[in-house]
Protein backbone atom coordinates (compact mmCIF):
# COMPACT_ATOMS: atom_id res chain seq x y z
CA UNK A 1 0.00 0.00 0.00
CA UNK A 2 1.15 3.39 -0.59
CA UNK A 3 2.46 5.21 2.60
CA UNK A 4 0.15 8.66 2.54
CA UNK A 5 -2.01 10.24 5.19
CA UNK A 6 -5.57 8.82 4.60
CA UNK A 7 -6.91 11.21 7.12
CA UNK A 8 -8.33 15.07 5.95
CA UNK A 9 -5.35 17.50 7.10
CA UNK A 10 -7.82 19.06 9.07
CA UNK A 11 -8.88 15.97 11.17
CA UNK A 12 -4.89 15.28 11.77
CA UNK A 13 -4.35 19.07 13.09
CA UNK A 14 -7.25 18.57 15.14
CA UNK A 15 -5.78 15.54 16.81
CA UNK A 16 -2.77 17.15 17.75
CA UNK A 17 -4.40 20.33 19.37
CA UNK A 18 -5.98 17.78 21.43
CA UNK A 19 -3.29 15.81 22.23
CA UNK A 20 -1.41 19.18 23.43
CA UNK A 21 -4.38 20.03 25.76
CA UNK A 22 -3.56 16.98 27.12
CA UNK A 23 -0.50 18.31 28.06
CA UNK A 24 1.36 15.89 24.84
CA UNK A 25 0.62 12.76 25.83
CA UNK A 26 -2.17 10.76 25.89
CA UNK A 27 -3.80 7.45 25.64
CA UNK A 28 -5.29 7.07 22.27
CA UNK A 29 -8.75 5.04 23.95
CA UNK A 30 -8.87 8.01 26.11
CA UNK A 31 -9.02 10.50 22.91
CA UNK A 32 -11.70 8.89 21.49
CA UNK A 33 -13.68 8.75 24.39
CA UNK A 34 -13.04 12.68 24.99
CA UNK A 35 -14.19 12.91 21.82
CA UNK A 36 -16.79 10.50 21.89
CA UNK A 37 -15.49 8.79 18.75
CA UNK A 38 -15.14 5.17 17.79
CA UNK A 39 -11.32 3.87 17.83
CA UNK A 40 -11.89 3.04 14.26
CA UNK A 41 -12.43 7.00 13.68
CA UNK A 42 -9.90 8.25 15.37
CA UNK A 43 -7.15 6.04 13.88
CA UNK A 44 -6.29 7.36 10.44
CA UNK A 45 -5.32 10.58 11.94
CA UNK A 46 -3.12 9.08 14.15
CA UNK A 47 -1.07 7.39 11.28
CA UNK A 48 -0.96 10.35 9.36
CA UNK A 49 0.37 12.27 12.25
CA UNK A 50 2.57 9.82 12.84
CA UNK A 51 3.74 9.26 9.17
CA UNK A 52 4.50 12.56 9.19
CA UNK A 53 6.48 12.22 12.16
CA UNK A 54 4.23 14.86 14.20
CA UNK A 55 3.23 12.20 16.97
CA UNK A 56 4.92 8.86 18.28
CA UNK A 57 2.49 6.06 19.23
CA UNK A 58 4.35 4.12 22.49
CA UNK A 59 2.06 1.23 23.96
CA UNK A 60 -0.91 2.70 23.20
CA UNK A 61 0.21 6.54 23.95
CA UNK A 62 0.11 8.86 21.58
CA UNK A 63 2.95 11.49 22.24
CA UNK A 64 3.41 14.70 20.56
CA UNK A 65 7.02 15.00 19.00
CA UNK A 66 9.12 18.16 19.16
CA UNK A 67 8.30 18.15 15.42
CA UNK A 68 4.41 18.15 16.30
CA UNK A 69 4.84 21.01 18.96
CA UNK A 70 6.84 23.62 16.67
CA UNK A 71 4.02 22.46 13.62
CA UNK A 72 1.18 23.45 15.94
CA UNK A 73 3.35 26.71 17.56
CA UNK A 74 2.75 28.25 13.72
CA UNK A 75 0.04 30.09 12.28
CA UNK A 76 -1.33 28.91 9.11
CA UNK A 77 0.57 30.40 6.30
CA UNK A 78 4.12 28.61 8.29
CA UNK A 79 2.40 25.81 8.81
CA UNK A 80 1.77 25.02 5.51
CA UNK A 81 5.54 25.34 4.47
CA UNK A 82 5.91 23.00 7.27
CA UNK A 83 4.02 20.71 5.43
CA UNK A 84 5.10 21.31 1.90
CA UNK A 85 8.62 20.31 3.55
CA UNK A 86 7.15 16.83 5.05
CA UNK A 87 4.93 15.81 2.97
CA UNK A 88 7.61 16.22 0.02
CA UNK A 89 9.82 14.04 1.97
CA UNK A 90 7.37 10.95 2.49
CA UNK A 91 8.65 8.19 -0.68
CA UNK A 92 5.27 8.11 -1.78
CA UNK A 93 5.61 12.07 -2.92
CA UNK A 94 8.65 11.63 -4.08
CA UNK A 95 7.78 9.26 -6.19
CA UNK A 96 4.52 11.14 -7.23
CA UNK A 97 6.70 14.19 -7.85
CA UNK A 98 9.18 12.71 -9.83
CA UNK A 99 7.05 11.36 -12.01
CA UNK A 100 5.40 14.48 -13.05
CA UNK A 101 8.01 17.14 -12.87
CA UNK A 102 9.85 14.62 -15.59
CA UNK A 103 6.77 14.50 -18.00
CA UNK A 104 6.53 17.78 -20.57
CA UNK A 105 5.60 20.90 -18.82
CA UNK A 106 5.50 19.10 -15.31
CA UNK A 107 1.56 18.41 -15.93
CA UNK A 108 0.51 14.72 -15.77
CA UNK A 109 -3.40 13.67 -15.80
CA UNK A 110 -5.52 11.87 -13.78
CA UNK A 111 -5.18 8.83 -15.73
CA UNK A 112 -1.21 8.95 -16.40
CA UNK A 113 -0.29 9.38 -12.81
CA UNK A 114 -2.67 6.26 -11.56
CA UNK A 115 -1.44 4.11 -14.41
CA UNK A 116 2.03 5.36 -13.10
CA UNK A 117 0.99 4.51 -9.89
CA UNK A 118 -0.49 1.07 -10.43
CA UNK A 119 2.45 -0.36 -11.92
CA UNK A 120 4.77 0.08 -8.57
CA UNK A 121 2.33 -0.07 -5.70
CA UNK A 122 0.56 -3.40 -4.78
CA UNK A 123 -2.74 -3.15 -3.44
CA UNK A 124 -3.90 0.55 -4.61
CA UNK A 125 -6.96 1.64 -4.16
CA UNK A 126 -7.04 4.27 -7.33
CA UNK A 127 -9.97 6.79 -6.33
CA UNK A 128 -9.23 6.49 -2.68
CA UNK A 129 -5.68 7.40 -3.06
CA UNK A 130 -6.04 9.71 -5.79
CA UNK A 131 -7.93 12.01 -3.77
CA UNK A 132 -6.11 11.68 -0.67
CA UNK A 133 -2.93 12.47 -3.12
CA UNK A 134 -5.16 15.55 -4.20
CA UNK A 135 -5.95 16.85 -1.02
CA UNK A 136 -2.34 16.95 0.84
CA UNK A 137 -0.64 17.84 -2.14
CA UNK A 138 -2.93 20.64 -2.44
CA UNK A 139 -2.73 21.72 1.37
CA UNK A 140 0.92 21.40 1.35
CA UNK A 141 1.23 23.42 -2.28
CA UNK A 142 3.03 20.70 -3.61
CA UNK A 143 0.36 19.97 -6.47
CA UNK A 144 -2.48 22.17 -8.26
CA UNK A 145 -4.65 20.14 -9.59
CA UNK A 146 -7.89 21.13 -11.79
CA UNK A 147 -10.54 19.04 -12.08
CA UNK A 148 -12.06 20.52 -15.60
CA UNK A 149 -8.88 19.77 -17.16
CA UNK A 150 -8.09 16.76 -15.53
CA UNK A 151 -4.06 17.96 -14.86
CA UNK A 152 -2.50 18.01 -12.56
CA UNK A 153 0.79 20.32 -12.21
CA UNK A 154 3.90 20.12 -10.05
CA UNK B 1 -22.11 52.50 25.45
CA UNK B 2 -23.96 51.87 22.16
CA UNK B 3 -24.66 48.69 21.43
CA UNK B 4 -24.40 47.26 17.60
CA UNK B 5 -27.56 45.46 17.18
CA UNK B 6 -30.71 46.07 19.77
CA UNK B 7 -33.52 43.57 19.29
CA UNK B 8 -36.74 44.75 20.14
CA UNK B 9 -39.41 42.52 21.44
CA UNK B 10 -38.94 40.47 18.74
CA UNK B 11 -41.89 38.05 18.39
CA UNK B 12 -42.30 35.40 15.17
CA UNK B 13 -45.29 32.86 14.31
CA UNK B 14 -45.85 30.65 11.60
CA UNK B 15 -49.61 30.57 11.43
CA UNK B 16 -52.01 33.17 13.59
CA UNK B 17 -52.27 31.57 16.76
CA UNK B 18 -50.09 31.40 19.42
CA UNK B 19 -49.37 27.80 19.19
CA UNK B 20 -47.50 28.66 16.38
CA UNK B 21 -45.40 31.09 18.03
CA UNK B 22 -41.59 30.67 17.98
CA UNK B 23 -40.43 33.77 19.11
CA UNK B 24 -42.06 35.56 21.87
CA UNK B 25 -41.13 38.93 22.99
CA UNK B 26 -37.42 38.53 22.39
CA UNK B 27 -35.31 41.40 23.24
CA UNK B 28 -31.42 41.25 23.25
CA UNK B 29 -28.28 43.87 22.87
CA UNK B 30 -25.24 42.67 21.05
CA UNK B 31 -22.09 45.13 21.62
CA UNK B 32 -19.07 46.05 19.83
CA UNK B 33 -16.12 43.64 20.58
CA UNK B 34 -18.40 40.34 22.19
CA UNK B 35 -18.73 37.06 21.04
CA UNK B 36 -22.22 36.13 21.72
CA UNK B 37 -23.28 31.98 21.84
CA UNK B 38 -27.12 31.21 21.94
CA UNK B 39 -27.69 28.30 23.13
CA UNK B 40 -31.01 26.25 23.26
CA UNK B 41 -32.64 22.95 22.70
CA UNK B 42 -33.24 22.23 18.78
CA UNK B 43 -36.80 24.03 17.57
CA UNK B 44 -36.54 27.10 19.81
CA UNK B 45 -36.21 29.30 17.10
CA UNK B 46 -32.22 29.80 17.83
CA UNK B 47 -32.30 29.89 13.93
CA UNK B 48 -34.65 32.11 12.65
CA UNK B 49 -33.68 34.71 15.48
CA UNK B 50 -30.10 34.57 13.22
CA UNK B 51 -32.62 35.11 9.46
CA UNK B 52 -34.56 37.57 11.37
CA UNK B 53 -31.48 40.20 13.07
CA UNK B 54 -29.79 39.63 9.47
CA UNK B 55 -33.16 40.72 7.68
CA UNK B 56 -33.40 37.63 5.58
CA UNK B 57 -36.84 36.97 7.79
CA UNK B 58 -39.32 39.56 8.81
CA UNK B 59 -40.11 39.34 12.56
CA UNK B 60 -44.03 39.10 13.08
CA UNK B 61 -43.89 41.86 15.95
CA UNK B 62 -41.27 43.76 16.49
CA UNK B 63 -38.01 44.68 15.46
CA UNK B 64 -34.03 44.87 14.83
CA UNK B 65 -32.14 48.22 14.66
CA UNK B 66 -28.17 48.01 13.58
CA UNK B 67 -26.56 51.26 14.57
CA UNK B 68 -29.93 52.32 15.36
CA UNK B 69 -31.33 52.07 11.82
CA UNK B 70 -33.94 49.69 11.47
CA UNK B 71 -33.32 46.49 9.60
CA UNK B 72 -35.96 46.03 6.65
CA UNK B 73 -33.91 44.15 4.18
CA UNK B 74 -30.72 42.27 4.20
CA UNK B 75 -28.48 44.30 6.35
CA UNK B 76 -25.17 45.16 4.38
CA UNK B 77 -23.14 45.61 7.62
CA UNK B 78 -23.26 41.46 8.59
CA UNK B 79 -22.48 38.03 6.83
CA UNK B 80 -24.06 34.87 7.87
CA UNK B 81 -22.45 31.66 7.80
CA UNK B 82 -24.32 28.07 7.78
CA UNK B 83 -24.46 24.96 8.66
CA UNK B 84 -24.49 23.17 5.64
CA UNK B 85 -21.93 26.03 3.97
CA UNK B 86 -24.16 27.04 1.51
CA UNK B 87 -21.90 26.91 -1.34
CA UNK B 88 -22.60 26.83 -4.82
CA UNK B 89 -21.30 23.25 -6.38
CA UNK B 90 -20.71 24.38 -9.68
CA UNK B 91 -18.54 27.48 -8.54
CA UNK B 92 -14.55 26.88 -7.69
CA UNK B 93 -13.54 27.21 -4.01
CA UNK B 94 -12.17 31.18 -5.43
CA UNK B 95 -15.71 32.24 -7.04
CA UNK B 96 -17.48 30.80 -4.23
CA UNK B 97 -16.00 33.00 -2.36
CA UNK B 98 -15.50 36.46 -4.67
CA UNK B 99 -19.15 36.08 -4.04
CA UNK B 100 -19.08 37.53 -0.61
CA UNK B 101 -18.02 40.97 -2.78
CA UNK B 102 -20.92 41.02 -4.99
CA UNK B 103 -22.19 44.76 -4.70
CA UNK B 104 -18.80 45.89 -3.45
CA UNK B 105 -17.25 48.62 -6.38
CA UNK B 106 -13.81 47.56 -6.16
CA UNK B 107 -11.84 47.07 -9.44
CA UNK B 108 -11.28 43.22 -10.84
CA UNK B 109 -7.98 43.33 -9.90
CA UNK B 110 -8.92 44.41 -6.39
CA UNK B 111 -11.51 42.38 -5.90
CA UNK B 112 -9.01 39.25 -7.25
CA UNK B 113 -6.89 40.52 -4.59
CA UNK B 114 -8.85 40.59 -1.47
CA UNK B 115 -10.07 37.25 -2.38
CA UNK B 116 -6.59 35.71 -2.49
CA UNK B 117 -5.54 37.49 0.39
CA UNK B 118 -8.56 35.97 2.30
CA UNK B 119 -7.71 32.32 0.74
CA UNK B 120 -4.57 32.71 2.38
CA UNK B 121 -5.82 33.96 5.91
CA UNK B 122 -7.77 30.71 5.76
CA UNK B 123 -5.39 28.10 4.86
CA UNK B 124 -7.29 27.79 1.58
CA UNK B 125 -4.58 28.40 -0.36
CA UNK B 126 -3.43 25.38 -2.94
CA UNK B 127 -7.69 25.11 -3.28
CA UNK B 128 -8.24 28.25 -5.13
CA UNK B 129 -9.45 25.68 -8.73
CA UNK B 130 -11.40 23.14 -6.46
CA UNK B 131 -15.01 22.75 -6.65
CA UNK B 132 -17.06 22.01 -3.27
CA UNK B 133 -17.78 18.52 -4.48
CA UNK B 134 -13.64 17.78 -4.05
CA UNK B 135 -13.29 19.46 -0.53
CA UNK B 136 -13.60 17.65 3.18
CA UNK B 137 -16.32 19.10 5.39
CA UNK B 138 -14.10 21.21 7.05
CA UNK B 139 -12.87 22.86 4.19
CA UNK B 140 -16.20 23.75 3.38
CA UNK B 141 -16.78 25.40 6.47
CA UNK B 142 -13.71 27.77 5.83
CA UNK B 143 -15.06 28.70 2.34
CA UNK B 144 -18.13 29.04 3.85
CA UNK B 145 -16.42 31.36 6.75
CA UNK B 146 -13.62 33.07 3.77
CA UNK B 147 -16.97 33.98 2.13
CA UNK B 148 -18.63 35.70 5.31
CA UNK B 149 -15.71 37.36 6.18
CA UNK B 150 -14.37 38.78 2.78
CA UNK B 151 -16.71 41.81 2.40
CA UNK B 152 -15.38 43.09 6.09
CA UNK B 153 -18.75 43.22 7.92
CA UNK B 154 -19.15 44.16 11.54
CA UNK B 155 -21.15 41.26 12.42
CA UNK B 156 -20.98 37.42 11.74
CA UNK B 157 -23.43 35.45 12.45
CA UNK B 158 -22.88 31.46 12.72
CA UNK B 159 -25.59 29.17 12.47
CA UNK B 160 -24.16 25.70 14.42
CA UNK B 161 -20.84 26.14 12.28
CA UNK B 162 -19.63 22.83 13.70
CA UNK B 163 -22.35 20.67 13.66
CA UNK B 164 -21.89 19.23 10.71
CA UNK B 165 -18.32 18.47 11.06
CA UNK B 166 -16.80 15.54 13.08
CA UNK B 167 -15.33 16.04 16.01
CA UNK B 168 -11.90 16.15 14.84
CA UNK B 169 -11.95 18.45 12.46
CA UNK B 170 -14.43 20.20 14.50
CA UNK B 171 -11.98 20.92 17.20
CA UNK B 172 -9.42 22.22 14.68
CA UNK B 173 -11.77 25.10 13.08
CA UNK B 174 -13.13 26.29 16.54
CA UNK B 175 -9.42 26.84 16.98
CA UNK B 176 -8.64 28.61 14.02
CA UNK B 177 -12.31 31.00 14.58
CA UNK B 178 -10.96 31.35 17.80
CA UNK B 179 -7.63 32.79 16.68
CA UNK B 180 -9.41 35.16 13.95
CA UNK B 181 -11.84 36.54 16.84
CA UNK B 182 -8.57 37.39 18.56
CA UNK B 183 -6.96 38.78 15.51
CA UNK B 184 -7.65 42.33 15.32
CA UNK B 185 -6.96 43.08 11.67
CA UNK B 186 -9.68 40.33 10.28
CA UNK B 187 -12.47 40.13 13.34
CA UNK B 188 -15.48 41.51 12.90
CA UNK B 189 -17.01 43.69 15.89
CA UNK B 190 -19.22 41.17 17.37
CA UNK B 191 -19.81 37.26 16.54
CA UNK B 192 -23.28 35.86 17.42
CA UNK B 193 -22.90 31.88 17.28
CA UNK B 194 -25.82 29.61 17.06
CA UNK B 195 -25.51 26.37 18.66
CA UNK B 196 -27.05 23.71 20.73
CA UNK B 197 -23.50 22.45 21.67
CA UNK B 198 -23.30 23.94 25.65
CA UNK B 199 -19.13 23.03 25.99
CA UNK B 200 -18.56 24.48 22.38
CA UNK B 201 -20.48 27.92 23.31
CA UNK B 202 -19.11 27.98 26.95
CA UNK B 203 -15.54 27.02 25.00
CA UNK B 204 -15.43 30.18 22.74
CA UNK B 205 -18.03 32.98 23.55
CA UNK B 206 -17.78 36.03 26.06
CA UNK B 207 -21.95 36.22 26.92
CA UNK B 208 -23.93 33.08 26.55
CA UNK B 209 -28.12 33.96 25.76
CA UNK B 210 -30.25 30.35 27.20
CA UNK B 211 -33.66 30.40 25.08
CA UNK B 212 -36.06 28.20 26.09
CA UNK B 213 -38.62 26.31 23.23
CA UNK B 214 -41.78 26.89 22.16
CA UNK B 215 -42.15 29.71 22.04
CA UNK B 216 -38.18 30.83 21.90
CA UNK B 217 -37.64 33.16 25.28
CA UNK B 218 -34.31 33.86 26.62
CA UNK B 219 -34.01 32.28 29.80
CA UNK B 220 -30.74 33.93 31.36
CA UNK B 221 -28.01 35.79 30.21
CA UNK B 222 -24.65 34.90 31.52
CA UNK B 223 -21.25 36.27 31.01
CA UNK B 224 -18.08 33.90 30.57
CA UNK B 225 -15.44 35.34 32.14
CA UNK B 226 -12.90 32.93 31.58
CA UNK B 227 -9.78 33.69 30.44
CA UNK B 228 -8.35 33.34 27.19
CA UNK B 229 -7.18 30.71 26.14
CA UNK B 230 -9.33 28.68 28.23
CA UNK B 231 -9.42 25.03 28.92
CA UNK B 232 -12.05 22.85 27.13
CA UNK B 233 -11.78 20.16 29.78
CA UNK B 234 -11.32 22.61 33.15
CA UNK B 235 -13.48 22.12 36.19
CA UNK B 236 -14.39 25.67 36.07
CA UNK B 237 -15.85 25.33 32.33
CA UNK B 238 -17.89 22.24 32.83
CA UNK B 239 -19.45 24.04 35.78
CA UNK B 240 -20.45 26.63 34.06
CA UNK B 241 -21.73 24.13 31.49
CA UNK B 242 -23.48 22.50 34.02
CA UNK B 243 -25.63 25.09 35.00
CA UNK B 244 -26.57 26.02 31.36
CA UNK B 245 -27.28 22.25 31.12
CA UNK B 246 -29.51 22.59 33.97
CA UNK B 247 -31.53 25.60 32.45
CA UNK B 248 -32.25 23.61 28.99
CA UNK B 249 -33.71 20.47 29.98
Amino acid sequence: MLALPRAHVGQMIGLLEVLEDFKGRVDVAKVADDLILELDDLLPAVDAAELLSFIKVDSGDLILTETGREFLSQDPKVRKKLLNKYVSNLESFKKIMNFIRNQENCEVSKEELLDSLKGEVADFDAESDFSWIIEWGRDSLLLKYDSDDDKIRA
Amino acid sequence: MASLVDIQNVSHAFGKSRSDLILDKLSLSINENEFVGVVGPSGCGKSTLLRIIIGLTKPTDGAVYYRGERVEDICKGMSMVFQTFALFPWLTVFENIELGLQGKSFSKSEKRARVLKIIEFMGLSGFEEAYPRELARGMKQRVGLARGLIPDPELILMDEPFSSLDALTATHLREEVLDLWLDPSVAPEAVIMVTHNVEEAVYMADRIVIITSRPGKIAKELEVTLPRPRDPRSNELYKIVDEITGLIA
